[in-house]
């Protein structure tokens, strides 16, 4: 079983996820995806699970390994949240379903998302965005002035499972980033009531740069140990 | 036959980077903006900022990769640069746009599904100017430039020019102005391409695609009293430091005392602590803090959340000055004052916080109930100038810390309209671990470095 927050597969730190559960999903254009926790998630007996995520990538960019798309035509997701279902011209299993009335789809802007996921990690009741003002995206939300700017009232997301992709952990759960792997993993990590973080390799408490550590341990519960492609270069 | 060949996607982007001066921030969207960064000559000066939080990137085939003085952000940091006005130019490849600047961002005739707009609302509402990228028209021959949207909006009014691989045109107040042209094309061929009139330019030309060389402009001033020189009476300043010395821009305290600015607005975590001696200094030293700009009586108010001292026998020169009714003064509770600043540097107008919630710190300000929590309504803070401390600096403004002298220099830094950094040393871009810059050059206006053996007591 883990030792500490160190699990020994992905299947084990994912033994726990029910069904309708909802969980943000790192990654973006290829980069930072939590391979091995997707691959292990699509295995898994549920159904009805919500995933917040980037989209499906174009024709001819699909990373080789495992990604939401993969994940979602295993056929346990229900539900995406996301900026963007896919690049134009992917014609991605996401789109296919939701023609299918397989898959709800409900679009939130990429910055109101991020914000979101941000005041839902902080605490916050919720946070007055200039983004979206004036749009559809303001339908049935309440606005209001702030010197003269109109801003958007838009509620904090908190999720049940994150799964993020860091370069290295230490066995507090600290976490560091690569290059553009980093994008959703930080803010991710802190919106979730557990957050599994997938990284190449985990060292002793200690081993790691503090000046470079993006995810303090507090917000990471479970790590899993796996190599791959878009952990960061 | 058409008139002349149509530019090619390097072309439009080569375009693109005319628009560009160093210093600048871009923000460039998915598809053709992509190519922009590669384009760009080496130490330009220019930040490019990725849709996944990559800035001062080029691209790499299907990655990115980092030039000399670039860092990653993650997402939330990236939307924040965008929504709180430090990106000068976005550049966006829209399905559709219209006269009055509006465009479509991602939805095309092939999608019939989601209208979904991925970054294109960040990238339509913060930058300072906008910029579409495109081809005139689509692959049946029809106009992109059209009288009226097709698919749903995703910016409104957004647009300042439009390049696209025949032309260049300025969105004015009574529609589109063709500036001009690409090699071999004439007004009336692009006339013929675009699906609303043109107001032709009386100064129209042909499009060039070579960059003026340029200079990215130095951030360093020899002199910490000439990275002030242009602070106002009346300013309001943020000013670092938690408590004792760390982490406090001492020479910017001194420059600013001797600067002799009046009657400003100080935000800080304490308004200065005991400056008496033998309390934690050297003999016969007194600590520099914000309390020296008390006892010059520079300050006609203080935003803090510690404005006393943490000795009741030995109270501070704020308290002092507030009892006599010197100063005035709005308290903040700690975590309000980091989340106030964070706010204000992205662009987050207001937000509600659990923190005070039934004290007094809630009082004459609204309430709200979410999920039976009560929460209070607070708003962003913003500056015209933030006084920080740092570690290091390469000549773009990159900043990283040492350890717990982080504390409030992060937060603060995005908050001001002119932000100064005080550091022990200046290196090259390139030189800091790109991992470990916590402040981004974008944030950075002026850089100074403390004299060495400075010392924080006088």
């Amino acid at each position: 079983m883990a030792k500490g927050k160190v699990y020994p597969s992905a299947e084990q730190a994912l033994a726990d996820i029910f069904d309708g559960a909802v969980v943000l999903v790192g990654g973006f254009a290829g980069q930072g995806v939590p391979e091995a926790l997707l691959e292990a998630l699509s295995r898994q007996a549920v159904k009805d699970l919500t995933c917040i995520c980037s989209p499906a990538m174009p024709r001819g960019r699909q990373s080789s390994g495992f990604d939401v798309a993969r994940l979602v035509a295993s056929g346990r997701v229900s539900k995406v949240i996301t900026p963007l279902l896919e690049y134009p011209g992917a014609n991605s299993v996401l789109e296919q379903q939701r023609r299918a009335g397989q898959l709800t789809v409900e679009v939130v802007p990429q910055g109101v998302l991020a914000e979101r996921l941000r005041a839902g990690g902080a605490g916050l009741g919720g946070v007055f965005l200039p983004n979206g003002a004036g749009t559809r995206f303001e339908e049935g939300k309440e606005t209001r002035e702030f010197d003269g700017q109109r801003a958007v009232l838009e509620l904090p997301i908190r999720a049940d499972f994150a799964l993020v992709r860091a370069q290295t952990a230490d066995l507090f759960g600290n976490l560091i980033y690569q290059g553009d792997a980093r994008n959703w993993g930080p803010v991710m990590a802190m919106a979730a009531a557990i957050t599994i973080a997938q990284v190449d390799r985990v060292v002793e408490p200690g081993g790691l740069d503090p000046e470079r550590v993006i995810t303090p341990g507090i917000f990471v519960h479970r790590i899993i140990a796996a190599g791959g492609a878009t952990g960061g270069r | 036959m058409p008139p002349a060949q149509r530019l090619s996607d390097d072309q439009i982007a080569r375009r693109v980077a005319r628009e560009l001066s160093p210093g600048q921030v871009v923000a460039l969207g998915f598809g053709l903006p992509g190519l922009v960064p590669g384009v760009l000559p080496e130490r330009t000066g220019v930040f490019c900022l990725s849709e996944s939080g990559a800035l001062g990137y080029v691209n790499a085939g299907q990655t990115v990769k980092l030039r000399p003085g670039g860092t990653p952000l993650g997402l939330a940091e990236a939307v924040a640069m965008l929504r709180g006005g430090r990106v000068d130019c976005a550049v966006v490849q829209p399905a559709q746009v219209n006269a009055a600047g509006d465009f479509s961002h991602w939805t095309t005739a092939a999608t019939t599904g989601v209208f979904a707009p991925g970054a294109g609302l960040d990238l339509a509402a913060g930058p300072k100017r906008v910029i579409a990228m495109l081809r005139h028209t689509a692959e049946d021959g029809s106009p992109n430039i059209v009288p009226e949207l097709t698919f749903p909006v995703d910016g409104i009014n957004a647009l300042h020019l439009i390049i696209t691989d025949i032309a260049v045109l300025s969105v004015i107040p009574r529609g589109l102005e063709l500036m001009e042209v690409a090699p071999g094309w004439r007004a009336d061929d692009v006339s013929a391409l675009t699906g609303v009139p043109l107001r032709r330019n009386p100064d129209m030309g042909e499009m060039t695609f070579d960059m003026e060389p340029s200079r990215f402009p130095s951030k360093v001033f020899s002199e910490a009293r000439d990275a002030l020189h242009d602070l106002s009476d009346g300013a309001t300043v943020m000013i670092d430091g938690f408590a004792g010395p760390g982490g406090m821009p001492h020479c910017l305290l001194v420059a600013l005392r001797d600067h002799g600015a009046r009657d400003l607005t100080m935000i800080s975590n304490t308004a200065g602590i005991a400056r008496i001696t033998n309390f934690g200094t050297p003999p016969g030293k007194l600590a520099i803090d914000h309390s020296i700009l008390i006892d010059s009586k520079q300050i006609k108010k203080a935003i803090a959340s510690y404005p006393v001292s943490p000795s009741a026998s030995r109270p501070s020169a704020f308290e002092l000055a507030y009892r006599r009714g010197e100063v005035e003064l709005e308290l903040v509770p700690q975590g309000t004052l980091a989340e106030r600043l964070r706010a204000g540097g992205a662009g987050v107008a207001a937000f509600y916080t659990p923190t005070g919630a039934g004290t007094l710190i809630a009082q004459g300000k609204e309430t709200r109930v979410f999920n039976g929590k009560e929460y209070v309504l607070e708003k962003g803070l913003r500056a015209d100038f933030c006084l920080i401390r740092g570690h290091k600096a390469d000549t773009m403004g990159n900043v990283i810390y040492k350890g717990t002298s982080r504390n409030f220099n992060s937060v603060m830094a995005p908050a001001a309209r002119v932000t100064v950094v005080e550091v022990d040393e200046v290196v090259e871009p390139g030189m800091l671990d790109s991992e470990q810059i916590v402040t981004p050059g974008v944030y950075i206006s002026r850089i100074v470095v403390r004299p060495p053996g400075f010392s924080p007591y006088e």
